[in-house]
């Protein structure tokens, strides 16, 4: 198949691994799958503390159990990218621990107070959830068939951080305040979540026209905001004064995009933002420290020229 | 009391309270704790597939703690008292569960989860018939999970045996952890201990349930060519646990390491940094 077919064939799950797909297509679909799954493993990395720090006991099984849905939508998703042929899961986390792996803005960012975890577990999942719901309509079959399971506990995910946020939000005057520090730190890089506005984003227009991506930068931005600048004033969150935003004349949320820090942003995407380096790195660490493990199962396991199979779960 | 009496949970005298509350203590803060060691994994462990699995034994293990506390509940002990409020010199579990390790000694959490594993299924065995009813009742719950943690456990320690560099870190986490899991079958107070057993709340004595568990740890740790450390273990006539052996802090009492101070301290941290005067509840109580 050549890049014009995939053009005029794309659509919904249109394509799967029985289809021959030009390089472009498969390059640019696993790019986009790998992000995601990366994006799936540095959120676990980001929240695996506040399992420890809940206060509560059933908080702490909603967090390890948070935790534990990521890294099975980072299973889902590897297999899903790997489908393509183009790279191995061992490759994809290798390039993650590397640094040369890309992930999520948000993700980048270190969270070190429990006050913290709704920005990412109500504000970011709610974002996600935007993109992914329509990521069920993507070409790639396996990817959006991924997305079904990864979009229904990913609603879990969103009252959880929901709840966490409502009970701050009606606690002392010491937790609301806290919490609307955090919200002011962290609403602008919500806000980037969706990257650079349409006529700046680099890779949209490829992946639009092969149907891999369904909704533009702009359009999800303009969705998220019209449902959570509500959500947020709705728990007592005031939005910061900058970056500004303002209702246009169709009563739609509009930011001003040049209060964003995007030097900050292309520097986070080019996994040089100093402070997330410190993640990427702690991660690497934690994967070295067992390295000794895979090598052992891996020398058990290998049959003379054979695969080596899933390791014991 | 005699076989098959069962205890009236709602009219407790002092003593028979007394004994409820030191067993269920000693086994919700067992799997509490451990529970603890173990979500330090999520996000750290070999392989995806791994952290899967340990992610849902920690996440069992904070089940079954809910229960045992929860039967505490009863008796007017809340999570704030049982947990977050309470003195960490109070806590009675093992100091093997406590116990901090080595970044990436996955050996250590397969170890860890073996000995603990055993042992808790034998205890498992002594409360089926125990005459608390919802003691009694919970047993049956807990056994279906427990069984698929000691399999995860024993098939991983065959595997990381086979090779060399994994028999020798699961010798270094055997001589580090051992002596930790023979506090498993120490008496919070001896005097409780006895009532515990004399009121049928447990049908078995920690003597009892731990000459049987080194029958069964024993022989199949040699079988993967580990050395259990201090000879002189097995008699004559079976196996028993020398005071000798025991480290210096035995958990049960109340006495811990420091590395227990530190996870006490780290788990509270919310709780007391937001001034919390209640832990919060989204989960209906057990059944």
């Amino acid at each position: 198949m050549d890049i014009e077919e995939v053009t005029e064939r794309a659509g919904p799950r249109e394509f799967s691994p029985a289809d021959d797909l030009p390089e472009e297509y498969r390059k640019a679909a696993t790019r986009m799958i790998e992000f995601h799954a990366n994006s799936e493993i540095m959120g676990a990395y980001l929240e695996r503390p506040f399992i420890r720090q809940a206060p509560s006991i059933d908080r702490k099984l909603a967090f390890s159990a948070k935790v534990q849905d990521e890294i099975g939508h980072g299973q889902l998703l590897y297999r899903a990218a790997e489908t393509l042929g183009v790279k191995t899961r061992e490759e994809m986390l290798d390039d993650l621990a590397n640094g040369d792996g890309k992930f999520l803005n948000c993700f980048h960012y270190p969270m070190t107070e429990y006050v913290e975890t709704p920005m990412v577990a109500f504000f970011v999942d709610g974002a996600a959830m935007r993109r992914q719901a329509t990521l069920r309509r993507t070409s790639w079959e396996p990817y959006a068939h991924a997305m079904d399971k990864v979009c229904f506990e990913e609603g879990f995910h969103v009252k959880h951080g929901e709840d966490i946020l409502r009970t701050l939000m009606n606690g002392s005057r010491k937790e609301q305040q806290l919490t609307q520090e955090a919200f002011e730190e962290w609403w602008p890089r919500i806000i980037q979540f969706f990257g650079p506005t349409d006529d700046k984003s680099t890779h949209h227009d490829f992946a639009a026209s092969v149907g891999l991506k369904q909704k533009s930068n702009d359009e999800l931005r303009q969705a998220f905001l019209d449902q959570y600048v509500p959500k947020a004033r709705k728990y007592g969150l005031e939005i910061p004064d900058y970056p500004r935003i303002h209702k246009n004349d169709e009563g739609r949320w509009v930011v001003e995009e040049d209060d964003l820090d995007w030097e900050e942003f292309f520097t986070i995407a080019k996994n040089e933002y100093e402070p997330g380096l410190g993640q990427i790195n702690g991660r690497k660490h934690a994967q070295e420290a067992v390295q000794w493990v895979r090598d052992t199962i891996e020398a058990d396991n290998v049959p003379a020229g054979g695969q080596p199979p899933q390791a014991a779960d | 009391m005699s076989a098959g009496e069962v205890l009236d949970p709602d009219d407790l005298d002092e003593r028979e309270r007394t004994a409820l509350e030191h067993l269920c203590k000693r086994l919700g803060d067992d799997e509490f704790v451990l529970a603890e060691r173990y979500t330090e994994w999520q996000v750290r462990s070999p392989s995806l597939e791994s952290d899967l699995a340990l992610s849902n034994i920690a996440q069992d293990e904070l089940g079954h703690a809910r229960l045992w506390y929860d039967v505490l509940d009863d008796v007017g002990l809340d999570e704030e008292e049982l947990v977050y409020e309470r003195d960490p010199d109070t806590f009675r579990h093992s100091t093997l569960v406590e116990q901090p390790f080595p970044e990436g000694d996955w050996a250590d959490a397969i170890l860890r989860s073996y000995l603990y594993d055993v042992a808790e299924k034998l205890r498992l065995e002594a409360l089926e018939e125990s005459t608390h009813p919802k003691i009694a009742d919970r047993v049956g719950k807990i056994q279906g999970e427990e069984e698929y943690h000691l399999e995860h456990a024993q098939n991983w320690l065959e595997r990381l045996a086979d090779g060399e560099e994994g028999t020798a870190r699961l010798q270094d986490a055997l001589d580090r952890l051992f002596p930790h899991a023979l506090t498993l079958f120490e008496p919070t107070d001896p005097d409780v201990e006895d009532d515990i057993v004399e009121l049928g709340l447990r049908t078995a004595t920690l003597q009892d349930m731990g000459e049987e568990w080194l029958s069964i740890v024993l022989p199949f740790l040699e079988s993967l060519d580990l050395t259990v450390p201090e000879g002189g273990l097995a008699e004559a006539d079976g196996y028993a646990v020398t005071g000798e052996m025991l480290p210096a802090v035995r958990g049960r009492d109340g006495s811990h390491g420091e590395a227990w101070d530190e996870l006490f301290e780290d788990l509270t941290n919310t709780y007391r940094e937001l001034e919390r005067d209640r832990p919060t509840k989204i989960m209906e109580k057990p059944e």
